[in-house]
């Protein structure tokens, strides 16, 4: 199917366009973005990021971590002060909340390479459509569509005050 | 595939898309263009600088810590001062890149890539000084919980377990949010350089496009490691006052300590920034992204937490006086008047007489008066800990272990080693990677337009 590419000037024109071309029945979407704008990803994807859930398990994990490691050490081999409790909990707290963060962040960092999919493409080979203006200033939308529709497509675009549009894959 | 060759390192970098690029892009990325003269002669000097203090180093590895001024009762001297000093300078990155961004502080765009690469420099700085203070370098891997054959594990309760963790944790998750944040910025650099320039930031982009769902994924993550960061910056420098504050030492052994030595860390750290950043921006013409306005609200910063600082000072005073309880009364009166004067007497003067000056406006905005301030500031800390230490423990409870330390030449050498290093990983930095978040500062400069073309119609 032939691939067409609208390049805009403004973030704003991008969601426009985009809500335009989803109500005409139009999925296959996508947007190369020079900074990060939510409104443009919003306009594009639905839900919100799963990366969260990474973060949740990392955190749940990395507690559990802590204080089962703690305990379980100081029974292993045993500290023994007169008439003191072996494990004693407020100070594993700490060790729980650094785990709880080490790896809550490193798992939100697997759940960005899984939810952004990256790494990306082949090493030095970008996607169809896109060039080094997409991390100057200009915004690119790509839209794929059968033939017939090419030229609506083109059309609808233009009217969003496109700056060019090109079919970059017949 | 063989990346075409390049002349010079400049034509690495210079290459200009079809269409015209970002004035952000350009006047960012030119900071990293062709090294001058002066800063290879800077650079090898560091390097110069930095291996001379390894030599010293090495040189005590060979002698033990007595040629360290190491005596008793005196044990924890230059070099802890030192490491709780460089964990201090970490945390002003994690403010400016986590806490603000929860905050949606949009100034903090222009400083957050610089400040948070100076928390990883200033966490490797600071730990290697663990290393230098245990003497035997090679038995340092005691203090982590590995199974080895006498069955015995570490001890969850002492506070140097908790540093550890504390430290390695804030370290490793510092280095992640950089590298996060720096993914779209290796792909601004990959689309504009060619040689090996283009293999590096090629492969340390993992091949970026701006997609939609990789700018999703990446605002959550951001903001989930904010989130993840602002308890962490706050834990770290609380676990590295209970060092102090769990022993029974006097003028240690206070509930006060956290909250303390955390506006501390944020003050002198916000210090470094600026005594790092004003240069940088001179020699590299970025007054149009580092204005006024960046200094004038880092200097409110630094106004706020000098009073937070000054008002733990006057408080321990006050609790030691209110306390009437002999011992602490003494040890107070020992810190202010007693051979150590110079010190504490820099410290309070440092610390909280002289950022007064930033209750002015003109002095906030007045490039040379901040950066004297940062350099006080940077002093008044470094000797903050010297007098929290070295004091402390010079004059506990019991007369027979009173004593004097004097800081000796090896320690002296390491110590201002500790700032080549950081200097030279800096020096390193801002020609490897964008000193400014292009990708974050391109964001305010698109809206800015987008708003110009609303405005227009």
């Amino acid at each position: 199917m032939p691939l067409l590419l609208g390049v805009f000037e403004t973030p704003n024109k991008v969601v426009e366009v985009v809500g335009r071309l989803r109500s005409r029945g139009y999925q296959d979407l996508d947007v190369f973005s020079p900074a990060p704008f939510p409104e443009v990803e919003d306009a594009l994807i639905d839900k919100p990021s799963r990366v969260r859930l990474w973060t949740l398990i990392g955190g749940l994990a990395g507690v559990t971590t802590g204080f089962a490691m703690t305990i379980w050490m100081s029974y292993d081999w045993k500290i023994v002060v007169g008439g003191k409790a072996l494990a004693s909990i407020p100070p594993y707290v700490i060790i729980g909340f650094e785990l709880t963060i080490l790896f809550g962040g490193l798992l939100t960092l697997v759940g960005l390479a899984v939810h952004a999919g990256l790494p990306h493409g082949r090493f030095g080979k970008n996607d169809v459509g896109y060039s080094a203006r997409f991390s100057a200033e200009d915004f690119g939308l790509t839209v794929r569509c059968k033939e017939r529709d090419v030229a609506e497509v083109d059309a609808l675009l233009r009217a969003f005050s496109a700056k060019e549009v090109s079919l970059v894959e017949p | 595939m063989t990346p075409p060759p390049a002349a010079s390192v400049a034509d690495m970098i210079r290459p200009v898309p079809a269409v015209a690029d970002s004035d952000v892009n350009r006047d960012i990325l030119a900071v990293m263009d062709r090294p001058t003269m002066p800063y290879w002669l800077l650079l090898g000097f560091l390097v110069v600088f930095v291996h001379s203090a390894g030599a010293v180093w090495v040189y005590q590895v060979y002698k033990g810590l007595g040629i360290a001024g190491y005596a008793h009762p005196i044990f924890w001297g230059v070099y802890i001062v030192t490491f709780v000093f460089w964990v201090g300078i970490a945390h002003a990155g994690t403010l400016i890149s986590a806490i603000l961004y929860l905050f949606r502080s949009k100034w903090r765009n222009a400083i957050n890539r610089s400040a948070a690469a100076m928390t990883i420099f200033a966490v490797l700085t600071a730990a290697q000084f663990l290393g230098i203070h245990v003497g035997r370098i090679w038995k340092s891997y005691f203090i982590l919980p590995y199974p080895n054959q006498r069955g015995l594990w570490v001890n969850f309760k002492s506070p140097l377990v908790w540093d550890t963790f504390a430290i390695s944790t804030y370290g490793t998750i510092s280095a992640l949010f950089l590298f996060v944040g720096l993914i779209p910025d290796f792909a601004i650099a990959r689309d504009r350089s060619t040689g090996w320039r283009k293999v590096l930031y090629t492969a340390l982009a993992l091949g970026w496009e701006g997609k939609s769902k990789q700018w999703k994924a990446w605002n959550r993550t951001v903001l989930h490691l904010s989130g993840l960061c602002t308890p962490l910056v706050l834990s770290v420098h609380s676990v590295v006052s209970w060092d102090f504050a769990m022993s029974i030492v006097p003028t240690w052994h206070a509930t006060i300590f956290a909250p303390y030595f955390v506006a501390g860390a944020i003050f002198s750290g916000f210090a470094m920034v600026l005594t790092m950043m004003i240069p940088v921006r001179r020699i590299y013409g970025l007054e149009a992204y580092i204005t006024d306005y960046h200094f004038d609200n880092m200097a409110k910063f630094i106004l706020l937490t000098s009073l937070i600082v000054g008002y733990s000072y006057l408080m321990e005073f006050f609790i030691a006086w209110y306390s009437g309880n002999e011992f602490e009364q003494t040890a107070w009166w020992y810190r202010v008047f007693g051979p150590y004067w110079i010190s504490t007497w820099t410290m309070l003067i440092c610390n909280t007489v002289i950022p007064q000056v930033f209750w002015f406006k003109r002095a906030r905005v007045h490039v040379p008066t901040v950066f004297a301030v940062s350099i006080f500031v940077n002093i008044g800390m470094w000797f903050e800990r010297y007098v929290i230490i070295v004091i402390g423990l010079s004059h506990e409870y019991n007369p027979a272990v009173w004593g004097i330390y004097t800081p000796q030449p090896a320690e002296l050498m390491i110590l201002a080693g500790s700032f080549g290093f950081f200097a030279m990983f800096f020096v390193i930095f801002i020609k490897l990677f964008p000193v400014i978040a292009v990708a974050e500062m391109k964001e305010l400069a698109i809206h800015k337009k987008s708003h110009a073309h609303e405005g227009a119609h």
